[in-house]
């Protein structure tokens, strides 16, 4: 094991990728030399040259049609777009191209294409570098989104993703990229569609991802002085998620709560709550509470950002609510 | 022209034209669902570019190109039944007119996103040049797509980084309603190409000697990587728009009869005593015959598997059913 950040697991795992298998490649803007806005792709392009780490234009749909075309002749790009929020120049070619062409043309093409992007907010980013976007994707066929929470999970997971051959939307949280942790040396994956159990609990299961792993995980620590025994389910995968894990959980301490940094309505906090719902009803001894970001643009003003964003204190409170049931 | 190629090409018109006729036909008979563009009037344009093209090359093909989809290799029957949506068809029936692909003829399908493909296309090309080969990816897109924004990101990066991509814009004058000139700074598309810095042309899509000719010299160009390509093919297309005609009576008479494709065919293979009217007579007559086949083939081929709904979302994951 060694101590490094997520950024420096992620670079680790681009590194081993590439070595690995010369049909993996890097495009995007200001990945080469300069290693991109976060560093993740830092000395890959003194290492493995422009041809492989690839600059680009501010030419997102050239970037993911780009992958695509490749990936459907062997090739396994791994795209950069810098922020999540750009997404929306290159939603077309995600949604309609990479994530149906297997499906359309019955198996004939596939699209294993990494997209990988910075998400996420709590840095006064604004309204443009800031969101939280798997909402955005949730009610895509054919697509794969992943977001960790740990450096060990980014680079078993990109790794992951890579060796899939579905198209997967790689969540990087820029909260997260300077977060420290354990990361086992070498080639290793962490399977996909698989969540993971961070903290055994018996009175309440949290569901959380990415960032709100770390805000669930820091309410538990807390809740813990009271007494208060909580579980907390990272779900690594979020789409599709791993319905059986956190079913068994919820079914096991009989109350929920579901923690997204995106907008409430219509997000994948719906998904998981109305599943649990669905799927849990009999186990149920309260509602399931979600905790989201406010349904509102990202503000500038990073007093402002507070009070949209959800924390470890209003993950609490939901907790609290749902015991009082 | 050698004879040989002229007749082929002359041949490969009627198959492109008795394909559409008789889809139309069975169309308005109701056995053909979904929607439906035709590429009648552009016989001479898709013959062209099937003629430059081989199987290793990739070609992603426009939304009128159903006889081009048979011209480069792919049984007629199983395009026919996958228009039809049957389960004999290329894609087992779920890809249909729009998405029709036959990666074992270089048939990347097509994408009714009109334009997207012009960066699909580059990916291909990217590739095929990291692997070495010296194949090609070509893009069939209509002139309404010029405007898309993919359009111009695909010939700058094609041209920066000098891909094997050939550009053929089918330009018939109109998108659906509004005039190339009407919603664009030029109508003559190739000299957005110019702009980008890259080889760009301008042709009769009418005349098939000319089109052909001017395709293979483009296919010859990349393939000595020099880079991209771009054709502009001046066409029309018959079908007018959902709600009927549209547009000028002299236009319609110029482009159907007095410059039609297969009259100009025509004309030079009598002028030049490549082929008779009886043996013209009799390739239009063996064409038609074999089209009638594929239509029935495709009437009688069973629907799909229903379980082919929820197959192949994912590679390697099932989808539950309902
Ligand atoms: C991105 C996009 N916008 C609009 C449409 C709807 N549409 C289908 S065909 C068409 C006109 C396309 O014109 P052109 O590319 O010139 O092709 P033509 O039909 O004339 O061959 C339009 C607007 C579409 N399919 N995709
Ligand atoms: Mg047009």
């Amino acid at each position: 094991m060694k101590r490094m950040t997520f950024v420096q697991a992620l670079n680790d795992a681009l590194d081993l990728l590439m070595a690995a298998d010369e049909r993996v490649f890097l495009l995007g803007e200001d990945i080469g030399h300069m290693g991109g806005d976060f560093g993740v792709t830092r000395g890959l392009f003194a290492k493995y040259g422009g041809e492989r780490v690839r600059d680009t234009p501010l030419s997102e749909a050239a970037i993911i049609g780009t992958s695509v075309g490749a990936a459907m002749v062997g090739m396994r790009p791994i795209p950069e777009i810098m922020f999540a929020d750009f997404l929306g120049t290159c939603y077309d070619q995600i949604v309609n191209n990479a994530a149906k062409m297997h499906y359309m043309f019955d198996g004939q093409f596939k699209a294993p294409i990494v997209i990988r992007t910075a998400a996420g907010g709590g840095f006064g980013g604004g309204p443009h570098h800031s969101q939280s976007v798997e909402g955005w994707f949730m009610n895509v066929p054919g697509l794969v989104i992943v977001g960790p929470s740990t450096p060990y999970d980014a680079k078993g997971l990109l790794i992951a993703s890579v060796e899939n051959d579905n198209p997967v939307l790689f969540l990087e949280h820029k909260a997260l990229y300077r977060v420290r942790g354990d990361v086992e040396e070498g080639y290793y994956s962490v399977p996909l569609r698989k969540a993971a159990r961070l903290r055994e609990g018996t009175d309440i299961t949290i569901v959380a991802s990415m960032k709100m792993t770390h805000e669930a995980l820091a309410a538990a620590e807390e809740l813990a002085v009271d007494g208060i025994s909580v579980e907390v389910i990272d779900l690594r995968t979020l789409r599709p998620w791993d319905q059986q894990t956190v079913l068994e959980a919820v079914a096991k301490t009989g109350r929920a709560v579901v923690v997204n940094e995106a907008p409430k309505m219509g997000g994948l906090g719906a998904d998981v709550s109305a599943t649990i719902a669905e799927e849990c009803f009999r186990q149920l001894k309260a509602p399931v509470q979600r905790v989201c970001g406010l349904d509102t643009p990202i503000p500038f003003s990073v007093p402002l950002e507070k009070v949209i964003l959800p924390n470890k204190d209003d993950v609490k409170t939901a907790v609290r609510a749902a015991l009082a049931d | 022209m050698d004879a040989e190629l002229v007749l082929k090409l002359y041949r490969n018109m009627w198959v492109v034209r008795a394909f559409e006729q008789g889809l139309e036909r069975e169309f308005k008979k109701g056995n053909v669902p979904g929607m439906l563009h035709t590429g009648l009037g552009q016989e001479a344009v898709q013959a062209a570019i099937a003629n430059a093209l081989r199987h290793s090359d990739a070609f992603f093909p426009d939304h009128r190109a159903h006889g081009l989809l048979v011209l480069a290799g792919t049984p007629g029957q199983k395009i026919m039944a996958e228009l039809f949506g049957k389960a004999t068809g290329v894609c087992s029936g779920k890809g249909g007119s729009l998405h029709s692909a036959d990666p074992s003829v270089g048939n990347f399908g097509d994408n009714a996103v009109e334009g997207s493909m012009m960066v699909t296309a580059l990916g291909v090309a990217l590739a095929y040049k990291m692997q070495k080969r010296d194949d090609l990816a070509a893009v069939i897109i209509g002139d309404g797509t010029s405007g898309r924004g993919e359009w111009h990101e695909s010939l700058n990066l094609a041209a920066t980084w000098k891909l094997p991509v050939l550009y053929c814009c089918v330009n018939n004058g109109y998108a659906i309603s509004t005039a190339v000139g009407a919603s664009h700074a030029t109508e003559n598309l190739y000299e957005f190409a110019c702009a980008y810095k890259m080889q760009a042309v301008q042709v009769d899509g009418n005349d098939v000697v000319e089109a052909a000719r001017v395709t293979a010299e483009a296919v010859d160009w990349i393939r000595q990587g020099k880079g991209p390509f771009f054709i502009e093919y001046k066409t029309w297309r018959w079908q007018g728009i959902f709600s009927g005609e549209f547009r000028p009576e002299v236009e319609i008479r110029y482009w159907k009869e007095e410059h039609e494709p297969m009259k100009l065919a025509r004309d030079y293979m009598l002028k030049h005593g490549i082929a008779d009217e009886a043996a013209l007579a009799q390739i239009k007559a063996e064409v038609e015959a074999e089209v009638e086949q594929w239509i029935a083939f495709a009437l009688e081929s069973p629907p799909p598997d229903l379980a082919k709904a929820t197959a192949n979302v994912y590679v390697g994951w099932e989808v539950a059913p309902r």
